[in-house]
Order: C-alpha cells, then sequence, then structure tokens
C-alpha cells in the first residue's frame, strides 16, 4: 500500500496563538482515518492546512509524494486530487445542483459538458439524490445540500476525501443519510480522512482514530484501542464525557 | 501561488487603452488640410459678439469677424465655445491656440497674453431690475453684486467694491447672471456696456444706472510667445476688413438687428410648444450628446469599476493599495475639479491637447467608476468565504473561482446600486457643460442666451432628463428581471 498523505512536524500559528504544535501524521492508500477531539483541538486547522487553505507556519506536507509546502509545486494540481466536503455544505447557491457537480470538471477541462452532465447524474443517483439535478440548492435540506456536496467532490474523481464535521450543521434526523453516503465511499475503498463528533461513525468506519487535544496528537490507534483502551488521560477524559452521556 | 499578475496585467492593459484613446482623439483633431489648422475658443454667452443662432451656429461679431479674417488669411479653425474663465485659462494651458471671447485688454492680461489690434471700444457698467429701485452705486451697501468669472467688468467691481461696501457672487455664463440680477437674487450685474445693451434690447428687465467705467478695448489673444503667425495672420485681416468696409457691416448687422432676427418671434418664445419646434435640431442635438456621454461613460466606468473593485479584493497587498487609493482619490474629487484638471490642467503638464468629449468620458469613467468599484469591492466582499475555499478546494484557480462563484454572487447583489450608480451618470452629464461640452444642459444655457426664456427652456430641458431618467430605470428594471433573478 502506498502512503497517500505524509505530514511531518506541522506547525501553525495565529500570530501569538499555535493551534498547531507539532503534528506529525502518514495515511496510506484505501485507509478511512477518523480524527476527534475537543473543539479547539487544532482538528480542523489540521485538515484545512491538508489542502493548503490554510498556510502552515512549519513543517512539511507530502501528497501523493508532492511536496504541497514547496514553492514550485501547482496547488491547484494537487487540490484536483483531494475532495473536500465542509461543516456548511458550502453549495454554490447561483446554480443548480448538476452544475454545482459540474463546474469545476467542465471548468478545467476535464471532461466535456455532456461527458460531466453523464457523470454529474451518476453521481447524484449514487448518493440518492438523482431527481434533484436541476433544483437550487436552497431548494433542498441539510443532509441533501451535504449529500451533493459530496458528489460535487468527487466529481473531480479525487483519491483522498478530506471531510470537515461533515454533520455537525444537521438536523439529527439528517445525519444518517450522510453517514451512509461516507460509509459507502469507504466501503469502496476511498482514502478518508473525517473530522466528526460522530463516535458511532468512527467505531464502525474508521481503521484509525486519532484523538487531537491541544494542538498534538495525543493518542492513536485502531477504533477498539482508542475507544477501549485509551491511554491519554486527555483522551481518557473526553471519551469518557462522549460516550457515557 | 494564485494567479493574481493575471488581474494586474489586465489593470494595466485597460489603464493603457484609455491612454491610447486619449491620444489617438487628440492627434485626429488635426485634420489633414494644406491650410494650417487652429482651435480657438470663445465664450458661450455673449450675445452680440458670440452666441448661437437658431441653426445652431456660432454668430455675433467676433464669429463674423473671425470667419471673415480666417477666409481671407486661409487658416481653418475649429471652434470652441466654452465658459469664458475655463476657455481663457485653456489658452494658457495650450489646450487652444486663440481666444476671441469679447476679451478686454489689461495690463494683467498683457504679461501672459499677446494681442491682437484692439478691434472694439468697451467700457463696465452696472444694471439693476427697474423694480429694485437702485439708480446709483451708493445704494449697494451690504448688497450683492453679480459678477462673471475672470472677466474684467468683475476686476472692475472689485476695485471699487471697498467704496461701495457690496457683497459680490460668481456665475460662468452672462445669461444667468442677468436673470439672478433680474429675479432680485443679486442687486445689479457689471457687465461690459455694448452687451449689456443688446441683452436689454432683446428683453432683459434690466436697466443701465451707470456711465460706461474703465473704458477699454476687445482684443483677440494668444498665449504670450506663442501662435504668433496667427496673431499676425489676424491682425492683417482685421485691417483688411477694416479697411473695405466688412467690419462696419458686420457690427451694424448685430447692434442694428431687431430683437426677433435672433431671438426667435415672441410668439413662438412664448409657448413651450413653440420653443420646442424652434429649438428642435439643438434639443436634439443636446440630447443625443447626453445618451452618448451617458452610454459610453456607463460602460466604460463599469469596465474600470468592476476592475478596480476585484483588485481591492484579490489576496495582493500591492492591488489592494492600488485600488484603495484609486477608489480615495476619484470619489474624493469634485467632477466638475476632475473634469477641470482634465480637460484644462493635464494638457498645461503634457503639452497634448484633449478633446473635449474625450475629457469629459475620462472624468465619467474615473468618478463613477470609483464608485462602482467601492460597491462592487462590498459586494465581493459579502460573499461568504466559503464559497471561495470550496471553488478552490476543487482544484479551480483564483481566477475562475472569482469569475465563475464569486462574482456572479456578488454581481447579483450589486444590481440596484448599479442601477443608481447609472441615473447618477446621467445626471452628471450636466457637470461637463462646464467644460464645453454641447449636452442637453449646455444647450439649454445657449438656447437661453439667444431668446432669454429662462423658465420655459430650463423647464423643457428638466422635462428631458425626466424622461431620459424613467427610460434608463425601466431598462435597468427590465435587465434585472432576466438577468438578474435567474
Amino acid at each position: 500500500m502506498a502512503t497517500k498523505v505524509k505530514v511531518t512536524d506541522l506547525h501553525k500559528s495565529y500570530g501569538d496563538n499555535e493551534v498547531l504544535k507539532g503534528i506529525n501524521l502518514e495515511v496510506q492508500e484505501n485507509e478511512v482515518v477518523v480524527m476527534i477531539g475537543p473543539s479547539g483541538s487544532g482538528k480542523s486547522t489540521f485538515l484545512r492546512t491538508l489542502n493548503k487553505l490554510e498556510e502552515p507556519t512549519a513543517g512539511s506536507i507530502a501528497i501523493d509524494g508532492i511536496d504541497l509546502t514547496a514553492k514550485e509545486t501547482n496547488l491547484n494540481k494537487v487540490r484536483e486530487n483531494i475532495g473536500m466536503v465542509f461543516q456548511h455544505f458550502n453549495l454554490f447557491p447561483h446554480l443548480t445542483v448538476l452544475e454545482n457537480v459540474t463546474l469545476a470538471p467542465v471548468e478545467l477541462g476535464k471532461l466535456t459538458k455532456d461527458e460531466a452532465n453523464e457523470l454529474g447524474r451518476q453521481l447524484l443517483a449514487q448518493v440518492g439524490l438523482a431527481d434533484k439535478a436541476d433544483a437550487k440548492p436552497t431548494q433542498l435540506s441539510g443532509g441533501q445540500k451535504q449529500r451533493v456536496a459530496i458528489a460535487r467532490a468527487l466529481a473531480m474523481k479525487p483519491s483522498i476525501m478530506l471531510f470537515d464535521e461533515p454533520t455537525s450543521a444537521l438536523d439529527p434526523e439528517m445525519v444518517g443519510e450522510v453517514l451512509k453516503v461516507m460509509r459507502d465511499l469507504a466501503e469502496d475503498g476511498m482514502t478518508m480522512i473525517v473530522v466528526t463528533h460522530e463516535m458511532g461513525f468512527a467505531k464502525q468506519v474508521a481503521d484509525r482514530v486519532v484523538f487531537f487535544a491541544d494542538g498534538y496528537i495525543r493518542e492513536e490507534g485502531t477504533p477498539d484501542a482508542v475507544f477501549n483502551n485509551p491511554q491519554d488521560p486527555r483522551a481518557q477524559d473526553f471519551l469518557n464525557k462522549v460516550l457515557n452521556v | 501561488m494564485m494567479k493574481k499578475h493575471t488581474w494586474l496585467k489586465f489593470g494595466t492593459l485597460i489603464v493603457t487603452m484609455l491612454l491610447g484613446l486619449v491620444v489617438f482623439s487628440a492627434t485626429n483633431v488635426h485634420a489633414d488640410k494644406k491650410e494650417p489648422h487652429y482651435v480657438i475658443t470663445t465664450d458661450t454667452t455673449y450675445a452680440p459678439f458670440e452666441f448661437q443662432a437658431q441653426n445652431g451656429q456660432y454668430v455675433g461679431i467676433d464669429m463674423d469677424m473671425l470667419r471673415a479674417i480666417a477666409k481671407r488669411e486661409h487658416f481653418t479653425y475649429k471652434l470652441v465655445p466654452i465658459a469664458f474663465n475655463s476657455g481663457a485659462q485653456g489658452v494658457l494651458s495650450g489646450q487652444f491656440d486663440a481666444i476671441i471671447a469679447g476679451m478686454t485688454i489689461t495690463p494683467e492680461r498683457q504679461q501672459v497674453y499677446d494681442f491682437g489690434t484692439p478691434y472694439y471700444k468697451t467700457g463696465i457698467i452696472a444694471a439693476a431690475s427697474p423694480k429694485s429701485g437702485i439708480t446709483s452705486l451708493n445704494q449697494l451697501r451690504g448688497k450683492t453684486v453679480a459678477l462673471k468669472t475672470g472677466t474684467g467688468s468683475a476686476q472692475y467691481a472689485l476695485s471699487i467694491q471697498k467704496k461701495y461696501g457690496f457683497k459680490v457672487t460668481y456665475f460662468n455664463d452672462s445669461n444667468t447672471m442677468y436673470n439672478a440680477v433680474a429675479l432680485g437674487n443679486a442687486a445689479v450685474a457689471f457687465e461690459d456696456d455694448p452687451v449689456m445693451k443688446y441683452a436689454i434690447k432683446n428683453g432683459i428687465k434690466l436697466k443701465i444706472i451707470t456711465k460706461p467705467a474703465n473704458a477699454g478695448q476687445y482684443g483677440f489673444a494668444v498665449k504670450k510667445g506663442q501662435n504668433q503667425e496667427l496673431l499676425a495672420k489676424f491682425n492683417a485681416g482685421y485691417a483688411a476688413i477694416k479697411k473695405d468696409g466688412t467690419y462696419d457691416k458686420i457690427v451694424a448687422k448685430y447692434l442694428g438687428a431687431k430683437e426677433s432676427t435672433f431671438a426667435g418671434s415672441a410668439k413662438e418664445n412664448n409657448s413651450l410648444i413653440g420653443l420646442l419646434k424652434q429649438n428642435k435640431d439643438q434639443f436634439i442635438g443636446g440630447i443625443i450628446k447626453t445618451l452618448q456621454l451617458t452610454v459610453f461613460g456607463i460602460i466604460f466606468a463599469t469596465i474600470f469599476g468592476v476592475l478596480i473593485g476585484v483588485l481591492a479584493v484579490v489576496p495582493n497587498k500591492f492591488a489592494y493599495g492600488l485600488s484603495s487609493t484609486i477608489i480615495y482619490i476619484f470619489r474624493g474629487l469634485p467632477l466638475l475639479v476632475l473634469a477641470f484638471f482634465i480637460y484644462i490642467g493635464l494638457p498645461s503638464l503634457t503639452g497634448t491637447k484633449i478633446p473635449a468629449i474625450a475629457a469629459g468620458l475620462i472624468t465619467l469613467t474615473l468618478n463613477e467608476g470609483a464608485y462602482i468599484a467601492a460597491f462592487v469591492a462590498g459586494g465581493l466582499k459579502s460573499v461568504d468565504v466559503g464559497q471561495m475555499e470550496a471553488a478552490r478546494s476543487l482544484g479551480l484557480p483564483y481566477r475562475k473561482a472569482m469569475l465563475k462563484v464569486i462574482m456572479p454572487q456578488g454581481i447579483k447583489l450589486m444590481i440596484p446600486s448599479f442601477v443608481n450608480q447609472f441615473i447618477i451618470t446621467l445626471k452628471d452629464t450636466s457637470i461637463l457643460s462646464a467644460i464645453g461640452i454641447i449636452e442637453l444642459t449646455q444647450t439649454g444655457t445657449v438656447i437661453i442666451s439667444r431668446n432669454s426664456q429662462g423658465f420655459r427652456v430650463w423647464f423643457l430641458v428638466a422635462m428631458m432628463y425626466l424622461i431620459m431618467i424613467t427610460l434608463l430605470t425601466f431598462l435597468a428594471k427590465w435587465a434585472d428581471k432576466k438577468f438578474g433573478n435567474n
């Protein structure tokens, strides 16, 4: 198995406030890594440095062996290969659902309009929204929006998908439909890095769980190891609170 | 990193194109004729020396004289009627080669101008409304006196201001000044004797209350040391037409003329329809000029404004600084000052003449463009940052993300501001009358200088503006419906 992501001693500061204090992480092909931890622990910031929506202060990030921090790296090319799903969906409200999905492949010359439309409808069917192709994002529920956002990211045929709290902004009854799509993706072998508070999802789908606190990775291992036998006191405390409600 | 340089390059391109337009239209003025060609300025309203006849042509003693001399001395000229003060400055800045505008020869002026042979004796008088009961300058203490900017009469009035203790107010054209006095907004106006007499004869309700003072002579003027060849031709031509009686005929033609010869019949002047019919061609010409300025002004200002507005949001400190400086300067300058600066100020720096219409369009582009840039920047900034992040995370380069994702959303927010700005642009074109563009407002001024029908003509002009603005608003609403909400 090839190494998809290799992060070495990554730091990120906003002024005097250091939010990432030296992160090391490797993710292998087809692996599903779920990142958990308290709010403000740095897990979302970390995820956003992986496609350089956040500029790291120090350290290196390699995606498929390409160094993102190197000046000569074409960031747009690398991003084509990394899909991202946001907490607040960030669908393009002026476009239809299908246009949201087809915009990037058509604009970047990956597919013709017709090919993109065909792929778009196929992806919408895959996330269970074949009938919403011509709707506007404002006509959709939160869960539907997030599924469109996933289809939009998949349209660039990425080999890695980043999920930044994809269900945190959803009504509880809509969480399941989004998690199901993610689970299907994982079963199809997609390399995924997921920041979430859905512990059930982490237990069932993750190959590895990473626990963040105070800008460090405090604990990492299989779901079984992390959930049932955490070593770090911060991890024990956190899991105790979220699992025993 | 991101392709922000493309934006800078594009910006440079547009600025170059604008400058190119200026240079191109400036060089275009010189017609390819064998005879020497000059640009000569005159006042817009100074009957009987210069005023626009009913057919739209400029006539008057100065005009007929110039025409006769040019023919005799074999030169051609382009006449630019503009407010006297601007014209006089324009000669000094090199914008115009010469001025003939009932300009009194004074020692001060002789320091910066070279005058031709004096051609008309004049003196300065004060005129009051008969209703005011003012019959002597001694009654002026504490009252306001109307003066025309930059004229010898104004200078004379200031020299006796202390003695009589009056306050002063300034106007840019004679007719507005007369009306201010006739309506009681000012006590008296100081004006050149022949001009005042002619205006009174043609229906201005004023009475001359003093004897001509500070007797002087009118002269044709060029900038000191410049255009000596033209000056020599003028003098030679003047001597010839004086000798053969042409000059006397011209003077007699205007001073002996009845009111209706130039002003139109009383019957026509007393009805809106009559005025409209009589001045149909001029009104149409004025409307066309106003619409041209508006349409091209809007197009250029929109291109310029969107560009500068986008520069304000690209992640580049230099672009942001450039954009905010441009917005700060051109939004901060009054349109009129900007117009004067470009039309009269710049040529004295660069030595290149700028046609009034080009100067007007550049003025509108910069001023209205700065306002557009400000709300474009605001509109783009108000689009959620998540939109840019989502677009970039898909691999779209900055420029594509801007064009396909941010701008369509931002522009929709800006549509009401655009409509508003377009209406303001239409109205602002009237300010460009000050640099001599005969658009609708200037057309009104010029017609009134001939027929003195202030109320009726301004009423007609106001209606025409309202109709144009109504049409523009309808057009904008239609465009909003069509492109805005789908």
